[in-house]
Parts: structure tokens; sequence; C-alpha cells
């Protein structure tokens, strides 16, 4: 290993994951944190800590300067940017080159090849993998909708810059479209400053399911399986597994293959996932978008085939081969991961930043929980919600949901409202528990939620 | 601002529902806590946008009425060091770089220990990324101490000089 010291660009639960991984592989770490953080986990648990700046991330954790002169002060020779922040910011990569830092992620050529999602559509169909039926760049409202009538409704205004479901429009019928139109360049543009649309026939049964994958310097690619995310509220994930449950083996087959084939094509390097929407009623997938950097849910990846993923992503930015071929990748078993935030479920799932007055979080055999909370940590209010994730880990499907079950109901918290009270809510329902969902069912669930307070 | 008005802000916020007021007007910034509670972009110096960021060094004038806090996740360790030395403010780094003293190698520093500084005055460098960026004084007085070495690689918040204020009586505290 040549790398020998790490500066995790990130907070929260991810800057924890980074740092143990780092430990496990005798690699010292730096904690790069903003004011806010300077009593957090991943600031005392670090070799060493770096105050970066305030607190307003656009100051510190988005701050590609402050990031790579925290990493040249502390000797540092890689740096890992986690998820979100500056994690798919090809300048972030490209700034790391010219200081001669690694970067624990794709190449800047592989970040901006998929950051725009209307490129990528483009690219991928190239390598004869279905897209979602859609249009290229929407000019104006009078071509919206002469392309709407050519691909039908319902359909979906999307942001060429998108992620994280901001700029995304459902359009139901003609009327709606102008305002639909309007609103998503509007917040496109405020969210990317890029207020270019594409659109996107809307599959109302779909489910989404995502292939892990591996690529290394030499072009050798794996793929790690598929993930199902189909529980998602304002298409933010909620609840993931591995393998996904209701697939024939075929076309579980024919999407990871797919997977395989963007990341091969396109020669990417280090971990990234590549995303598809199943029409369950077509039996048919499609490309989505290819996120191009360790993802939250990645742990039921790792549950199920006893891999490190951050390691390897770690191992391959040192630019050793990868050291697993496909047929080492196995799976056993079934696992679950709950996302569990500061939000308030009852009350439009506002969120609650304060102080954690009790924290007991669930032990066991196949339970794993990756946090960076603990009794008298103060939720700051500046970031994302995100206090945990819950794994675990069955022989099948069922056994892993009971085991989510009890471990969710051992769960206790303390000081601040979470989201495990809608959460055992979900993985009791009849349809959960028969894996018939798709992505729009959490949201129908939401008004039997019983309310209080 | 007199005395007075001071009190005026006091007893409104005393009577309001509100528990936390930050006021600015133009150099001065009051801030007033029911709770103890002082959200940390706050205290937060606020390293303006731009290459050249000023320091504030002064600390927050905390009115203290309620019980002692609940600790917010903030006490950055500059308000230890400063009451090293009593009355004196910290200068603090407004971003994360390599420090320096002089303007360039070999020359003369910007300020030495006994010397006095004005509020606009550039007292270091911090390099970041091959930029140079201006440290400002933000406060008037004189040079108590300096805390960091010539090159060293310094945090953002963190205390690089202790000035005496000028004009500041020897204070015990806003009691």
């Amino acid at each position: 290993m040549n790398i020998a010291r790490v500066l995790v660009a990130n907070r929260g639960e991810i800057a924890i994951r980074v740092i143990k991984a780092c430990r496990a592989l005798g690699i010292e770490s730096v904690a790069a944190f903003s004011q806010a953080d300077r009593e957090s986990l991943p600031a005392r648990m670090a070799d060493r800590a770096v105050c970066i700046g305030p607190a307003r991330s656009a100051e510190s954790y988005l701050k590609i300067e402050s990031i790579i002169s925290a990493a040249l002060g502390t000797r540092s020779d890689a740096i890992h940017p986690g998820y979100g922040f500056l994690a798919e910011d090809p300048e972030l990569a490209e700034a790391c080159a010219k200081h001669g830092l690694k970067f624990i992620g794709p190449r800047p050529e592989n970040i901006r090849q998929m950051g725009n999602k209307l490129f990528a559509r483009a690219v991928v169909g190239e390598y004869g993998i279905p897209v979602v039926p859609g249009s290229k760049k929407v000019k104006n409202l009078r071509e919206a909708c002469g392309l709407a009538e050519e691909i039908g409704f319902p359909l979906l205004f999307k942001a060429a810059a998108g992620g994280g479901g901001r700029g995304i429009k459902i359009v139901t019928e003609p009327n709606d479209l102008r305002q639909a139109f309007e609103t998503a360049a509007a917040e496109a543009r405020a969210a990317f400053g890029d207020g270019t649309l594409y659109l996107e026939r809307y599959i109302p049964n779909a489910r989404h399911i995502e292939v892990q994958v591996l690529g290394d310097r030499s072009g050798n690619v794996v793929h790690i399986g598929e993930r199902d995310c189909s529980l998602q509220r304002r298409y933010q994930k909620v609840v993931e597994e591995a393998p996904a449950p209701p697939l024939s083996e075929a076309l579980r087959e024919k999407i990871r293959q797919a997977g395989a084939t963007i990341a091969r094509e396109m020669g990417y390097e280090n971990a990234g996932t590549v995303e598809f929407i199943v029409d369950q009623d077509q039996q048919q997938f499609y490309f989505l978008e290819m996120n191009t950097r360790i993802q939250v849910e990645h742990p039921v990846t790792e549950m199920i085939t006893g891999l490190d993923l951050v390691e390897q992503q770690i191992r391959i930015a040192d630019g050793q081969p990868l050291s697993i071929s496909q047929s080492d990748v196995r799976f056993t078993g079934h696992a679950i991961e709950c996302r569990i935030t500061a939000e308030s479920a009852n009350h439009g799932f506002r969120p609650c930043p304060g102080p954690i007055t009790a924290w007991d979080p669930p032990v066991g055999p196949d339970i794993r929980v990756d946090t960076h909370c603990f009794a008298g940590y103060v939720v700051p209010p500046f970031y994302d919600s995100l206090l945990a994730k819950l794994i675990t880990r069955g022989e099948d499907r069922r056994e892993a949901a009971e085991r989510m079950q009890n471990a969710l109901a051992s769960f206790a918290v303390g000081g601040v409202d979470t989201t495990i009270p809608f959460l055992r809510f979900l993985l009791a329902q009849p349809d959960y528990i028969a894996g018939t969902v798709n992505t729009r069912w959490l949201e129908a669930q939401l008004r039997h939620f019983p309310l209080c307070g | 601002m007199t005395e007075d008005e001071v009190l005026q802000i006091l007893n409104l916020i005393e009577k309001s529902t509100f528990d936390f007021l930050q006021l600015e007007l133009g150099d001065l910034k009051l801030t007033v806590s029911k709770s103890g509670y002082v959200p940390s972009t706050a205290v937060t110096p606020g390293a303006a946008p731009g290459l050249v960021s000023q320091a504030s060094p002064r600390p927050p004038v905390d009115v203290k009425e309620a019980p002692p806090q609940a600790r917010p996740p903030q006490p950055a360790p500059s308000l230890a060091e400063t009451e090293a030395i009593k009355g004196a403010v910290a200068i603090t780094a407004p971003m994360v770089g390599t420090f320096y003293t002089t303007p360039e190698p070999g020359s003369p520093p910007f300020v030495h220990v006994g010397g006095r500084v004005g509020e606009d005055e550039t007292v270091g460098l911090i390099e970041v990324m091959k930029v140079f960026n201006a440290v400002k004084s933000g406060v008037r007085g004189t040079v108590a101490k300096i805390c960091v070495d010539n090159g060293q690689f310094v945090e953002y918040g963190q205390t690089l000089f202790l000035v005496r204020p000028e004009g500041v009586l020897d204070e015990e505290g806003p009691e």
C-alpha cells in the first residue's frame, strides 16, 4: 500500500465508516471538519482532525481549496470524499491530481460523463443498454408539448444536471405541462445552476434496482450484485435491500451484466453504482443514471458478500489491481437497511436537530449499525438528518425482515424525534412483507401512518 | 451604541418570546441569549467570501442571565487561550492553510510583540493552493502574543495573535 494517510472530506456516519476502513488497513486518517462538527465523533476518532471552515458547508465541506489545503498541510496522500458534498464534483478529483494527491473515487472524466444525465443517457444508449424512453434537451414549452405527445402521458420533467430528486416533476395530462416545465426549470436552476430539462416516460409500476460495480486501473470490472431501493419518499431512499426480491433469475442476471457492461465500456475506475428502473408490468429494465461514488446503502451489499467496499475503494485508488474476479463474488443470505433520520414523521418529516439524550442501538449477530451518534451528541441543524443506518442480515428475506423489526423495536433514542416508529410501521405492512411494492408504494402509506401529537 | 440602548434591547428580549438575538450595526456586533444557546453560525467569525477575508477577533458579548448552558457544539480553543492574557482578544485564521508572518521571505514581519495594529492592518498571509490571502487584524490595539510560527499549517479559527485592544478598560467582563 502506497497510501499512508487519508484525509476524510466528509462528516457523519460515512466519515466514521472511512476512518474504520483506514484503521483496518493500517492507514492513518485525518478528519476534515467544520466548526459545527468540532465535538463530533469523526473529529475525535481520526488520528488527526483539522477544522476547515465555518458551519456553512459552502465554506467548509464544499470548499475545494480548503480540503486540498488541509490535505497538503497534514501531509495526507489521499482524499476520500464519502458521498454527497464534493463526492461527485470532478473539480475535486482534478485538484487532487494537480496537487499530487490520490482521489479515492473515479477519474474526473468518469464523473463528468455521468454527471450530466442527458449525456449519460446518450452514452449508455450507444453501449446497447436500454434507457427510459424520453427526449433530448427540451428547449421551450412548445417543444415540450410536441415531445410529450410522442412519449405519451404520464411523463417526467427531469434536470440534466440533476440528482437527489431535485428538478423532477411528474405530468399526468397536457394541461399541466406549462406549470411543470416552469417549476422544474426553476428548481433545476436553483439547485444546480443549470435549468436544462429533458422528458422521460413515467413508469407507474416500477422498482428501483441498482448494480454495484468495481473497476480497477487496468480495466478489470466486476459487479457485486444488485440492490433494491424502491422504498422512497420524495425520490429519497428510505429502505434498501439486497438481493432484489422480485426478479426472475434471467432478468436479475441481465441487469447485473448491463451494469458491468456500462462500467467496462466507459473504463470506469473505483466503486460505482448503475441505477435502473424495472417496469414490473413489462418485465423490462431501463438505465436511469450512474452514481460515481460509494453509496449510502453499500452495507447491504457488504452483508451478503463479506466484501469491504470502502477498503476496495482505497486499494483501487492506491493503484492495486482488483483482488477478486467475478466468480469470487458469492452472495449468501439477504440484507435490509433502514435509514434512521432525525425527522418527525408525524409532522410532515420535520427535521429535529438538537441534543441526543439517550442512544442505545441494538446489538447482536447479523445486526450492523453505521452511525456517528452517541448520548450527549448535539445534532447540528446545518446538515442532513441521517443519524444511523441499521442493517440486518438473515438466511432469507423473511429472517432479515423479522430481525429488522426486532432491531428497530429495541433501538432506543431520546431527545430527538426519529423515523424509527415510521420504519416499524412500514416494515409491518403485508405488502412489504410479501415484497409486492413499487416506487410509489411508500408515499401511498403516508396517509395510513397513525398521526398523533 | 450607548449603555441605555443596550439595556433597552435587553429589556425587550427579556419580555419577548425570543431566545436569541444577534445584531450587527457596522463594526458593532451584539449577541444576546436567554438560554445560553448561541447558534455556532452566530459565534463563527464569518469569513467573508472572496479571497481577502477579515478575521473578526472579538468574542460576542454573551449576556448571561440563565443558568450555564447546555454546551453547544462550539467552543473554539481560541477562547480559552484568550483568557491567558487578561483583556486580550484573538485574531483567528479565517481559513485553513499555511500561515506566513512576512510579506515575502527575508523581509521583516508584518507585526511584532509590543507593536500597534490598526483594524484594517494586514497581520499575516495564509496560503491556500498557491494563493496568498491577507489576514486583517480586525482590532485596534497592541500585539501581546504571536501564537504561530512562520510557515506553520493553521486550521480555520486557530488563534494567530493575541491583541490587547485599545480604549478598553482593564475589563472584568460585562456584569
